[in-house]
């Protein structure tokens, strides 16, 4: 669907042009992984920065050191319970709906101002995660809207000389929005059964010659030749569940252990996350 | 089991302790036997109510602590925010004004719920059979409300998508303020009748009873 109402800019990618020279010949190799396989990268998390939402948080994900490669930053904004429109049924309990945006100047291709089939993917998934920890029943007949905006997202402007697969940072752009919007709720007073937060780990190949793998949590692309599968999880602590999964790749299918081990190192990453999470939440009260 | 057991902050998703100890309050839930805040907020421990006089002495042999008897604990918001969002439930009272009259019934705007003054616009339905408790029959929406008007009602039911469903049908229930055709606020006379003090005519009302 092309957008007619505005002036967009270039759909291209719009960085300046980057020279092949002698000098910078060692910048674009794969740099490797700077922090060990089980740790993420720092985060910062922040609730009540929207003055005019009902809860809202930020959070943002350190730049890693390699030149051209941003972090992940996340603005979040819970409006409601609200009443529902008049044209929608009867609820007994209370309607979820979430929007994920990437903003037009988030990632190295420029996005459009309507939301696109991948930020429907990603609200889809969002909402799965989040309906597991609300305690819908506690507000019938009403409404909340969830509405993340991707101010910066998380990519490597040198992506397609690795992989030219988005996909990879979709998961890293999920988790964090799982985790953003916990905190958003949490400070919107919508009753929560725990703090939802997300975790990717992944499966990668770190050099092109050789075949061994490993298993690392919050993958930067850049960091690895190749990622040959990732899982995606929004996991709650105390209750000990997992309410989202999104799994992509291929992995050898005589190895069932592997995937047990994908999926473990992801709650792990989300446990991570989520000390980051209640630590932020004991700040806000006190 | 006092206060010093349960913390005094809690975030969704931590333990306030057992449910064999404590009543779940509002901002908590219980799971596997344990309750948990549902939360962001600060813990209250509220202790039951003694009962007045001196303590009796037994003369029968009753059930070991019965769950009234144990302290409620609940989670609510800090003072930094006001008042958490509330919703109108059955057996609330509400303060509402009239948006629209039909013959069939008034639709109505609820503004004040309990104590707690109402951040979204929730709308309610005021239907015929339910503005008064007798002569439900010879009801004439217009001889009851008029819109502009406030109204103290009770709410009877979720209702549909749109409305909830209210009632007046009680002496205390009814319009508490009302503005006459000329545009001056009336005072009430009878149980069904205002008057405007300027031109001296009544109209007619559901009137709530003064307290």
């Amino acid at each position: 669907m092309t957008d007619r109402r505005r002036i967009n800019g270039p759909a291209g990618a719009t960085i300046p042009p980057v020279y092949d020279d002698e000098s910078r010949l060692d910048l674009k190799t794969a740099t490797g992984r700077s922090r060990p396989p089980n740790a993420i990268r720092k985060m910062y998390l922040k609730t009540g920065v929207t003055p005019s939402a009902s809860g809202s948080a930020y959070l943002e994900i350190e730049t890693s050191g390699k030149p051209g490669v941003s972090g992940l930053k996340l603005s979040c904004s819970v409006h409601g319970p609200r009443s529902l429109p008049r044209s929608s049924p009867f609820s007994p309990h209370i309607v979820l709906s979430t929007h994920v945006k990437y903003a037009p100047f988030a990632t190295k291709q420029r996005r459009g101002y309507l939301r696109d089939p991948s930020e429907r993917d990603l609200g889809t998934h969002l909402e799965a995660a989040l309906r597991g920890s609300i305690i819908a029943d506690r507000w019938p007949k009403s409404g909340v809207d969830i509405i993340i905006s991707i101010i910066e997202g998380d990519q490597d402007r040198e992506t397609s000389r690795f992989q030219g697969d988005e996909v990879w940072d979709m998961m890293n752009a999920l988790s964090g929005c799982i985790t953003v919007a916990s905190a958003a709720l949490a400070d919107a007073g919508i009753d929560c059964v725990d703090t939802v937060a997300g975790g990717v780990a992944a499966l990668v190949q770190n050099t092109s010659d050789d075949s061994t793998t490993s298993i690392v949590v919050d993958p930067i692309p850049s960091e690895h030749e190749k990622i040959l599968a990732a899982c995606c999880i929004a996991y709650l602590p105390t209750r000990d569940e997992v309410t989202n999964l999104w799994f992509r790749g291929d992995l050898p299918a005589s190895d069932m252990e592997l995937y047990t081990r994908l999926v473990e190192q992801g709650i792990q990453a989300s446990a991570n996350a989520n000390r980051v999470l209640v630590e932020c939440l004991n700040g806000t009260v006190g | 089991m006092s206060t010093a057991t349960a913390p005094s902050l809690a975030i969704p998703g931590q333990l306030l302790g057992p449910a064999s100890k404590f009543r779940p309050g509002p901002g908590t839930h219980i799971h596997d036997a344990n309750l948990y805040s549902s939360l962001l907020g600060l813990v209250h421990v509220t202790q039951p109510a003694k009962a007045p006089g001196p303590a009796k002495r037994l003369t029968k042999i009753t059930p070991a602590p019965a769950p009234a008897e144990l302290p409620t604990v609940s989670v609510s918001a800090s003072d930094q925010k006001l008042k958490r969002e509330v919703l109108p439930e059955v057996g609330n009272t509400v303060l509402c004004r009239v948006m629209r009259i039909m013959p069939r019934q008034a639709v109505v705007a609820i503004l004040v719920c309990g104590d707690t003054v109402l951040d979204a616009e929730w709308q309610g339905l005021i239907r015929v059979q339910d503005v008064r408790a007798t002569e439900k029959d010879r009801v004439k929406i217009y001889e009851s409300f008029r819109p502009g008007d406030i109204v103290r009602a009770e709410v009877i039911s979720l209702g549909d998508q749109a409305n909830y469903y209210l009632s007046t049908a009680r002496n205390e229930l009814g319009v508490i303020l009302a503005t006459s055709e000329a545009g001056n606020t009336m005072y009430p006379v009878t149980w069904k009748e205002y008057r405007d003090p300027a031109t001296g005519l009544t109209e007619m009302r559901k009137v709530a009873k003064p307290y």
